[in-house]
């Protein structure tokens, strides 16, 4: 089919160049729908959001002993989404894998957008979210301080750490194509090129300096892709709550999270090869190695859930076991099974190679693993707090209009970041690809 | 203007902003008598304020149809809260319908000034036109209809009005009339219940605003195991379980109008059993038990048992609710007597004010009928609502010449007037009531009128006195207090006519001449208003039977269908006079958790016939007309009987009782007992579904109803906490057979404890402890809290949300013992200040933390809204501001200055009313203590909850004093901690209630709590189920052997 394709020869540096610095110069109908979708939703979770700051909380659903409700679960969900970036442009990086490179670029733009969506929720589920500074441990007259013990805290600085490092390492990678960009420019947006390809020129003593900076920053992230989900996962695992208290917490949640951002990455990228016909740099190899990552992280996945399960029965505490036998029967077992047939049955399709090979296979389970892992974080935090220690209090928490509201909105907020970044810089890293590619020596391509 | 330099500019500046600053002050606007706040201290300070400390005015507020003494906590102006006046004798405690008074008194529905057919007029028309009304009478008469409010306010009453009707809608006028006819006394029977040893009740709800204001307390007095080691065992008798109910150890679900013959039958099984007198045995009549087994649907044995109790015990039986007849009134009454109660178990020395039947108020609507009545006067009554359906009180009242209110609050019967004379309430007012035999409560205003309200007393008086009204009394001399001052006036003239100068001396006249004996009378009025009540100990003894037969009849039930519909009192809004206080309405019926409505009890078999559930609208037909109400699915109800409360459905009594829930009392077609009086019983209906969902908001989890045997609601066998009670076991909480993880023996021989050890709390640490044997689930701790601590209420909408902002909620717990009785578990749940508090490690501003008093304080100014501790709360008891919550005016009088009102967005929840304990503090550290801390004798009342409950089943104290009854409590046999396995060292000691059907724990595993689990083979060095071990309660864990470590006989 379309990614199978093999083209005749291999690409040249010119049509590296060309094929990818195309998509900026000329902007489709079908993009600026998009665009005008992404932002109607944008706009539609920022109206949202001005009831709920206007009114108070009470507009979206959470009530005790649902505290937490969709704001959290897609906060988590971003946070996961976020992770897959880093992991494909830092750690495999480091491990000289191949199939990184013609993905890296928009999955690590994926990354600081989700990161950057997911930064939101902290914020917007606040009571008062206009004293959100306060968690910022400042110097002030008044002693004030804030609480290290609190996982929230840790949260604050996991996030912000992951966050500006992601961005650093993000736009690294970006400075030999902005330099690229530059050169094909004219007018104004030169300028603004030139500023961002900080004066690159290509050198050799460029390169050299890049490639040390390049490895350091790759060095850097690797550690923060497997810390800043477990830190996430104690906001769960150190608060007291039955089916929250749990030691498998953080390898379980970092597992999802590249489970659920390599998902992501292929929904994201396989439409965008086939749109902008860039077979010849992203091509179905790619996308069978992002399904077989998905594969790993999903057998990890289901025998999480196994081990919960077990854990919850062996352990003979009593509100565990309620809690864990409550999800897959109870007033949100749709929720679970949900979870269930998405992260555990729905990949195993994949299994078969020609079938993750298949781009309509590929994109119809990511899909389903995008679903199913927001769903994984409704069933942590909604049923565990729904059904909590005591039973006078239980409770069946169901998502306000607001609340979908400002869920929706941040797909929105994502999207338009994406697209703005997809029609700005390269999305598939030129300079990168170039090393893939026989170096233009006179007569070599005869030679082959 | 040129020349205008620096100064004269900022001069200039300043008489501006001066001027605008004051004329914006608000001097005109001053409409609900607001303090005018001065940043200046006094000079010279005014008797009785101290800026930030309350004064306290003894005073009366009405329960319902009763009074009870208690003190008005008055700051800045105003009335802010209710609290109970502990040196009158009656009453340790406020009740939940005390603090109602105290929301009516502020109620934006109150009439604010004379209304004449809907527009204002002056107090000069609107008298005038009364007195010249009642001048021109004529022939006609003068009518007063009123719920009564002490004996002054009845002379005065009778002096002025021709007809007066002191009416009390549900249930007293049985009561009386029973008494009557079988003893020659117009009163109401005292019920000793504190000496008893058993209850046998038909169904009246003494523990829900039935009885006088202590009866609660000593209900509570008997259930304790500590006095006199016994627990009084708790039957009942009726086809449905209200609050009171819920309390009952024995429910025999009878059918509806079978308490009669229940009750003749277990009296004459009680009277041969006894050897009663042949007097009492005829009276009571031969009904033998198969015949009452045959008409009540109960078994034989059960009512033989209840009988069999009743005779071995010191027993109390009590009459039926609204649905109760005058003959099983008497049968009570006979059944006390076969029993042999004694006379301060059971002597007419009760609610002794004047309650009329239903008789008076059907003559003053045949007077009406026939256009007698040229004036008729409405206070505090409300037949139009309350009577049922097919009286048509309303039509009857039209007919008046003049129909005046003399209510400031709105009413159906109100809206009916023309004329509205709005009067003072019970917290602007003099008054003497009296609530039971041998004592006088004195009223006296505790802030200035609120509104443009006269005290009706005044209105009287005036009108008596312009309108030249004949007194029924020769006048009195004028009394000033110059002229009795210092005198011996043992033998006063009878305050009469309308002579008095005003209300207040009207009432200071009639205590001379009625309380009065001797000495210095100025001396004693000053001594009575300062104490709030006049004592005198009437000997108590048992009424001599003058009847020599009774004639006992079962009350017809009306109608027809296939069930029968009870209806009771609601438990807080009662029969709807408290249906317009928001706190009534918002505060969860203690069995169902209903708010704001009305709801239809029905079993799981009826609903399942009827093919509906929780929620399920039905449609009721009665023979008085039809109504839809949804259904409340709960075991409370015997399968042929559906039950609906009264009190809901007004139309025309204010913003929050109007359109919530049907009104039952017009469902009902007016119906007589054979001895006359209206009664609500027993009726029959169809019912059929509605084939929609109705409105029903319920504040409890529909989930389900037991605690799930997570021991929130534990149980002990009666008979060995009747033995053993309270007093320090070696192995505290042995008796709930509750054992919990613990840490590794080896860690607890080198003296660990914990990993981390508790905070430290060098002088404090505030604890509460929970007597759920005492504790009958009324809910008056959940509203002295929202009255004290200014929780706002959230509506109906909210309530279904989740919203509700109680800091208290009274977890109710449905189990079912062995025997297959259903007990009932009332468990207030309020903040546990834990020591190792799950919410003070996650908040990330730290705006919750442990205080050096062991306090989980809370800092609303620093919380930012993210409910993390919510989250890491296991026992929900954290509250959240939605939204920014409006009171509306003058609600916003009612609110305590010493507590912050929160705003949007902030967390909150019960502080153990830390502001009170500051003033506890500092005003012992006043009293130049400035080392030692304070007793724990002191603290034992200080949180309004405490204040409050009606049965002093919570008790407040410092953790740290050895000797406090907080640390002895710690040491019983039945404490238990809910969730104590999570180590959360929670300052909160729940003590075990006790039940009669369950057996004291054997072995290792107890069944208190459903903890049933096997222990046997359980082994205390590897985290096995030890007995708890914690730092107050920590014993010896190495077995000696099972003799004396009973629960560890298993091992």
């Amino acid at each position: 089919m379309f990614l199978n394709h093999k083209p005749n020869r291999p690409a040249t540096y010119g049509e590296a160049n060309r094929d990818i610095i195309r998509v900026l110069l000329s902007p489709s109908m079908g993009y600026f729908a998009l665009l005008a979708l992404v932002t109607t939703l944008m706009i539609y979770g920022g109206y949202s959001w001005y009831m709920q700051l206007r009114y108070g909380l009470g507009v979206a659903g959470i009530t005790h002993p649902n505290m937490w409700g969709v704001y959290i679960v897609t906060f988590v969900f971003w946070v996961g989404i976020g992770h897959a970036g880093t992991l494909i442009s830092a750690i495999l990086y480091l491990v000289r894998s191949k199939w990184r490179t013609g993905v890296y670029r928009a999955s690590e733009a994926m990354t600081v957008f989700a990161v950057m969506t997911a930064l939101l929720f902290p914020v917007l589920h606040l009571g008062r979210a206009w004293q959100m500074y306060w968690f910022f441990p400042y110097p002030n007259q008044r002693y004030l301080w804030v609480n290290f013990k609190s996982p929230l805290m840790w949260d604050v600085f996991a996030i912000s750490t992951y966050f500006t490092v992601s961005a650093v390492f993000f736009f690294i990678g970006l400075v030999p194509d902005i330099a690229i960009v530059r050169d094909h420019s004219k007018g104004a947006i030169r300028k603004v090129y030139s500023l961002l390809s900080l004066g690159w020129a290509g050198t050799g003593r460029q390169w050299h300096h890049y490639m040390a900076a390049y490895g350091f920053f790759a060095a850097l992230a690797a550690p923060l892709v497997l810390s800043v989900h477990s830190v996430v996962s104690w906001d769960f695992a150190v608060a007291i709550t039955a089916g929250w208290h749990s030691t498998i917490f953080p390898p379980y949640f970092v597992a999802g999270a590249i489970f659920s951002g390599c998902a992501m990455v292929i929904t994201l990228l396989l439409p965008l090869t086939i749109a902008f016909k860039w077979e010849k740099y992203v091509n179905i190899w790619h996308f069978e190695q992002l399904a077989k990552m998905c594969l790993l992280t999903s057998g990890i996945l289901t025998y999480a859930y196994a081990t919960e399960y077990f854990v919850g029965w062996y352990s003979q505490n009593p509100y565990e076991w309620q809690i864990f036998a409550w999800r897959a029967t109870g007033e949100y077992a749709w929720a679970f099974w949900t979870m269930v047939i998405c992260n555990c049955v729905a990949p195993l399709p994949w299994y078969i190679p020609s079938l993750r090979r298949n781009p309509w296979v590929l994109f119809i389970v990511s899909i389903f693993i995008n679903i199913g892992m927001w769903f994984e974080r409704f069933n942590i935090v909604v049923s565990s707090l729904s059904h909590n220690f005591d039973p006078s209090t239980w409770w069946y928490y169901w998502p306000s209009e607001v609340e979908w509201g400002i869920m929706i909105g941040s797909f929105g907020w994502f999207g338009f970041w994406f697209l703005l970044f997809l029609q700005a810089l390269p999305a598939v890293a030129i300079a990168e690809i170039k090393e893939l590619i026989a170096p233009p020596v006179k007569g070599a391509l005869e030679a082959k | 203007m040129t020349n205008l330099n620096r100064r004269d500019f900022l001069k200039a500046l300043g008489i501006t902003s001066g001027a605008s600053a004051l004329s914006a002050c608000g001097l005109d606007d001053n409409r609900y008598r607001t303090p005018v706040e001065s940043i200046l201290p006094y000079v010279v300070k005014p008797d009785q304020v101290t800026p930030g400390t309350p004064t306290f005015f003894a005073t009366s507020a009405l329960q319902g149809p009763h009074a009870a003494p208690v003190l008005a906590r008055h700051r800045d102006g105003r009335v802010i809260n209710v609290g109970a006046n502990k040196r009158a004798p009656t009453a340790p405690a406020v009740q939940a319908f005390n603090l109602y008074e105290l929301q009516k008194h502020f109620s934006p529905d109150r009439v604010t000034g004379p209304m004449k057919a809907g527009a204002p007029v002056s107090w000069e028309d609107g008298l005038n036109e009364l007195s010249a009304a009642v001048s021109a009478k004529g022939a006609k008469k003068v009518a007063y209809l009123g719920g009564y409010k002490g004996p002054a306010l009845e002379q005065l009453v009778g002096e002025f009005a021709d007809i007066a009707v002191f009416w009390e809608p549900t249930g007293y006028d049985a009561l009386v009339d029973a008494a009557e006819a079988l003893f020659g006394v117009r009163a109401m029977p005292h019920y000793g219940l504190h000496k008893a040893g058993y209850v046998l009740s038909f169904g009246a709800p003494f523990l829900s605003g039935w009885g006088d204001s202590s009866i609660a307390a000593r209900y509570a007095e008997a259930r304790d195991p500590n006095v006199g080691h016994s627990v009084v065992r708790f039957g009942l008798v009726a086809p449905h379980r209200d609050q009171t109910g819920g309390n009952a150890d024995d429910w025999m679900a009878c059918a509806p109008g079978s308490e009669l013959v229940v009750a003749r039958a277990i009296a004459a099984w009680v009277a041969n059993k006894k050897g009663a007198s042949a007097e009492i045995k005829a009276l009571i009549g031969n009904v033998s038990l198969d015949e009452a087994a045959s008409a009540s649907g109960l078994s034989k044995e059960a009512i033989e048992s209840a009988a069999a109790n009743f005779a071995a015990h010191d027993s109390i039986a009590l009459p039926g609710g609204v649905s109760g007849s005058t003959d099983l009134a008497a049968a009570t009454y006979l059944l006390n007597l076969a029993g042999g109660a004694s006379a301060e178990m059971f002597h007419f020395g009760g609610f002794s004010g004047r309650v009329d039947g239903y008789a008076k108020l059907e003559a003053l609507k045949a007077a009406l009928d026939a256009g007698e009545i040229a004036v008729l006067l409405v206070d505090d009554a409300n037949p139009v609502y309350a009577l049922p359906g097919g009286a048509d009180f309303g039509a009857s009242i039209s007919k008046a010449g003049l129909v005046v209110s003399v209510d400031s609050a709105p009413s159906e019967t109100a809206a009916l007037a023309s004329l509205v004379l709005p009067t003072s309430d019970v917290f602007e007012d003099w008054g003497v009531e009296q609530p039971v035999a041998g004592m006088y409560l004195t009223r006296q205003p505790a802030q200035s009128a609120l509104h443009d309200t006269r005290s009706l007393g005044d209105i009287l008086l005036a009108v008596g006195k312009a309108a030249g009204v004949a007194a029924a009394a020769p006048a009195p001399a004028a009394e000033g207090e110059e002229a009795v001052e210092g005198e011996e006036a043992v033998a006063a003239p009878v305050a009469a006519g309308f002579s008095a100068a005003n209300w207040q001396e009207y009432v200071k006249s009639w205590v001379r001449a009625n309380l009065f004996s001797g000495g210095d009378f100025s001396a004693f009025w000053e001594k009575t208003v300062i104490d709030g009540f006049v004592s005198a100990a009437a000997a108590a003894s048992v009424p001599g039977l003058v009847a020599g037969a009774y004639a006992f009849a079962a009350t017809e039930a009306q109608g027809s269908g296939e069930y029968f519909l009870h209806l009771h009192n609601h438990s807080q809004r009662l029969d709807g006079r408290y249906a317009n206080q928001p706190w009534a309405q918002e505060l969860p019926d203690p069995m169902t958790g209903e708010v704001w409505g009305s709801w239809l009890e029905v079993s799981k078999a009826t609903a399942d016939a009827l093919g509906v559930g929780y929620n399920d609208a039905v449609i009721v037909t009665t023979p008085a007309g039809e109504f839809e109400v949804g259904v409340h699915v709960l075991p409370s109800v015997p399968d042929n009987v559906v039950a609906l409360a009264l009190g809901n459905g007004h139309t025309a009594a204010g913003r929050y009782a109007n359109e919530y829930g049907v009104n039952g009392a017009a469902m009902a077609t007016l119906a007589k007992d054979s001895k006359g009086n209206a009664t609500y019983g027993p009726i029959k209906v169809s019912v059929k579904s509605a084939g929609k969902k109705a409105d029903l908001v319920t504040a409890f989890s529909t989930f389900g109803m037991s605690d799930e045997g997570r021991s929130f609601g534990v149980a002990v066998n009666a008979g060995q906490l009747a033995e053993h009670g309270d007093a320090a076991s070696d192995h505290p909480g042995e008796m709930t057979g509750i054992h919990h993880l613990q840490l590794d023996a080896r860690l607890r021989e080198k003296g660990i404890s914990d990993f981390y050890g508790l905070p430290d709390h060098p002088n404090y640490r505030f604890g509460l402890t929970v007597d759920t044997n005492a504790c009958t689930g009324c809910g008056a701790c959940s509203v002295a809290c929202y009255a004290e601590n200014n929780l706002p209420i959230v509506g109906k909408v909210k309530v279904a949300e989740g919203r509700e902002m109680g800091w208290i909620r009274i977890n109710r717990y449905w189990e079912t013992d062995q025997g297959g009785q259903d007990d009932i578990r009332f468990v207030p749940m309020m903040c546990q200040h834990c020591g190792h508090a799950g919410c003070e490690n996650v908040c990330p501003v730290l705006a919750t933390y442990h205080s050096i008093d062991g306090l989980n304080a809370m800092v609303y100014n620093r919380c930012a809204g993210t409910r993390y501790c919510s989250n890491a709360c296991p026992y929900t008891v954290r509250r959240f501001n939605y939204h920014s919550y409006a009171w509306p005016e003058p609600f916003n009088l009612q609110l305590n200055p010493d507590v912050v009102v929160r705003t949007m967005g902030v967390m909150e929840k019960c502080t153990f009313c830390v502001q009170r304990i500051r003033q506890v503090k500092s005003a012992y550290k006043d009293g130049g203590n400035f080392t030692a801390t304070v007793p724990s004798e002191v603290w034992e009342q200080v949180p309004a909850c405490a204040e409050a409950c009606p049965s002093q089943a919570l008790t407040f104290g410092n953790l740290v004093e050895e000797g406090s009854k907080v640390v002895a409590a710690t040491k019983s046999g039945r404490r238990y901690q809910p969730l104590e396995e999570l180590n959360a060292f929670s300052a909160v000691t729940y003590l075990a209630k006790a039940n009669f059907h369950i057996e004291p724990p054997s072995h290792g595993g107890g069944h208190g709590a459903g903890h049933g689990e096997d222990h046997g083979d359980a082994h205390h060095d590897e985290a096995g189920h030890g007995s708890d071990d914690h730092g107050e309660a920590a014993h010896d864990d190495n077995h000696k052997g099972g003799e004396d470590h009973p629960e560890a006989g298993g091992h």
